[in-house]
């Protein structure tokens, strides 16, 4: 039998996985918009992050913007580039009946994206250090860092941002139209180029939104990106493909389970079982453990 | 196949498995070029088989590459358990049939173990995150394996075993073409139509009386045991299995992409992809070294973007305009 540690520590993991945890949740939603409307599976999610990252980082150490101001750049910079992405990479292949082609430009993006970094910014790990990097917050004995929790915030406020967007605009509602069914949706007048686009436009601006909080947190290298990409495929899976508030939900879950595994088991086994569960869930659950039947957002 | 162009195969094969006696060709930087070229031929014809012809997409080709390495590395090298009783005389199993079959044979019944319960469960994108995942976690059971596997560091092969790469060009050469009939010869029978069946149309499919499980399963199996081979012929050449080179998800994404460029579906697709890409990225290599990852990344999107239904379907589709 296991001795359960004092309720500090439980705590204290409980917080250190939902922050963790939060940052693939960010990354899910973005997958999650994606997915939803062109069913690619958008792999090079992790590296537009950690692209993102390097871009806060070369804002700071060249311009001396805040790496939490630079959010105001960030974000528009991400809906131009989604949207560009779209125009120029996934128009033509969003009409392919063979989805492998979308797959495969999407993971033609991730190596491109990967080796740009390492060329320009080598292959070393990087990080940005600012005065408010070491400082920590402490609440009822359980303590975390400041980066942390803005990290926490920030994907909170996106995910509510685009539950706002999805749910009260009518660009929102064509997008949640499409997600349910693309050929009813085209047949009311929605143009599935424009969904699609406006989709892979939220979706890399929540890359750059994440991209920030991973810039405070950890440190990254160029290759970093991938596992976060899995990562946050688990995350939608848990949360159930197409659902925004539970890709949310499933990045914590993730999180809280990464740590109670690192915690109890070792953490070597941290992968297998995250994954374990991913399958699980697949297959005994597919419609993600948050889904309400007949209301999806 | 026309007559013709099957005397043309003839022809190319004899000419390639005489190519080592040519002198100085076994030194020649073409010589592991084709090496490769048949190694990832052999990779992509086993994922077009599941999924080309399947319409399964799995994305854990590299899970039964990787098993299939390991097998062969354990029984020809032995491991930390019983590695004592091989030490003596290593070169018995150097390039052992039996243990190169063994090691399509693990792959193969991973495959029917995972296959099972995914296949019957998932369908289209779920299937292929649920390979995806099966492969994560094999590799992670692997480097947590402790002395049987040999952990994050792997094995090591008795590299003295090594004389020349022409054992590799002709297994190669010889698996490339095996594939290659087998399943010509398998997509003529009453299994292959049944496959093309339940990829086409699989409520059709079944409701004609074929269990589309016991055959989704079997291609998902037959394709396991092409790549635990080919990862066992790896093996042969690198003399170092460790989880972050046969697990590597090159092995999946690489013949995944060649299938695709050459012709999904198609039988000399996957060849033809394989010898392009690979060309493509050699030449990347030797001309730009810096950078030739970039340039791999650029030439998949120009390629799907391009030529979205690969290479071999630019033949037929100038043939009937």
């Amino acid at each position: 039998m296991v001795n359960l540690p004092p309720p500090e520590i439980l705590l204290q993991l409980s917080l250190n996985g939902a922050l963790g945890g939060a940052m693939y949740g960010v990354a899910a939603v973005g997958l999650s918009l994606i997915f939803g409307t062109m069913r690619l599976i958008f792999l090079a999610q992790g590296a537009m992050i950690i692209l993102a990252a390097y871009f806060v980082r070369a804002l700071f150490y060249g311009l001396g913007i805040d790496p939490f101001l630079s959010l105001l750049i960030v974000v528009p910079v991400g809906l131009g580039v989604g949207w560009l992405i779209y125009q120029g990479l996934f128009r033509k292949a969003a009409a392919e009946e063979d989805r492998n082609v979308s797959l495969l430009i999407a993971v033609g993006l991730m190596f491109l994206v990967q080796n740009l970094m390492t060329v320009i910014w080598g292959g070393n790990t990087a990080g940005v250090v600012t005065s408010y990097t070491a400082s920590g917050i402490e609440l009822f004995g359980v303590r975390t860092s400041f980066t942390r929790s803005m990290g926490f915030l920030i994907a909170l406020a996106g995910t509510g941002l685009v539950m706002l967007f999805l749910r009260k605009t009518i660009v929102g509602k064509a997008v949640r139209a499409a997600s349910e069914d693309m050929d009813a949706a085209t047949l009311m007048g929605i143009s599935p180029h424009r969904v699609n686009a406006i989709a892979f436009a939220i979706g890399i601006s929540l890359a750059g939104a994440a991209g920030v909080a991973v810039a405070t947190t950890f440190p990254f290298n160029p290759f970093a990106g991938f596992i976060f990409s899995l990562k946050a495929l688990v995350a939608l899976a848990l949360g159930g493909i197409g659902n925004v508030t539970g890709a949310l939900a499933g990045g914590i879950l993730l999180g809280l389970i990464e740590a109670y595994v690192q915690f109890f088991i070792s953490g070597g086994w941290t992968n297998a079982i995250a994954y374990g569960v991913f399958l699980a869930v697949l297959m005994f659950k597919p419609e993600g453990l948050f889904s309400r039947p007949y209301k999806k957002a | 196949m026309s007559r013709a162009s099957r005397w043309i195969a003839i022809v190319v094969v004899a000419v390639l498995a005489l190519l080592p006696f040519l002198p100085g060709a076994v030194d020649a930087y073409y010589f592991s070029f084709l090496f490769f070229v048949s190694l990832y031929a052999v990779m992509a014809q086993s994922w077009n088989l599941v999924a080309g012809y399947g319409g399964q997409i799995s994305l854990g080709s590299h899970a039964f590459f990787g098993l299939g390495a390991y097998t062969t590395a354990i029984l020809w090298s032995g491991n930390h358990l019983w590695g004592s009783l091989y030490d003596s005389h290593p070169n018995i199993y150097y390039f052992d049939p039996v243990t190169m079959l063994l090691g399509g044979f693990v792959a193969a019944l991973a495959a029917v173990l995972i296959g099972l319960p995914l296949l019957s469960k998932l369908h289209g994108d779920y299937f292929a995150l649920g390979t995806l995942g099966f492969g994560e976690i094999v590799k992670v059971i692997f480097v947590n394996g402790g002395d049987f596997t040999g952990g994050a560091f792997g094995i090591v092969a008795p590299a003295s075993s090594f004389d020349t790469l022409r054992p590799h060009y002709w297994v190669g050469l010889g698996l490339m073409v095996a594939t290659a009939l087998a399943i010509h010869a398998l997509m003529r029978s009453r299994y292959g139509l049944a496959l093309i069946a339940v990829r086409d149309d699989e409520m059709a499919a079944s409701a004609n009386g074929i269990d589309t499980l016991k055959v989704k399963v079997a291609a998902f199996a037959g394709s396991a045991f092409i790549a635990g081979v080919a990862g066992s012929l790896y093996t042969f050449y690198i003399f170092h299995v460790g989880p972050d080179s046969v697990f590597d998800l090159d092995w999946m994404l690489l013949p995944l992409m060649m299938t695709v460029v050459g012709g999904t579906g198609t039988l000399l697709g996957p060849i033809l992809g394989a010898l392009v890409m690979y060309a493509v990225f050699d030449l990347a290599r030797i001309v730009v070294p810096d950078y030739h990852p970039v340039i791999s990344g650029l030439t998949i999107i120009l390629a799907m973007l391009f030529l979205p239904k690969g290479l071999m379907r630019v033949g037929k589709r100038l043939k009937t305009a």
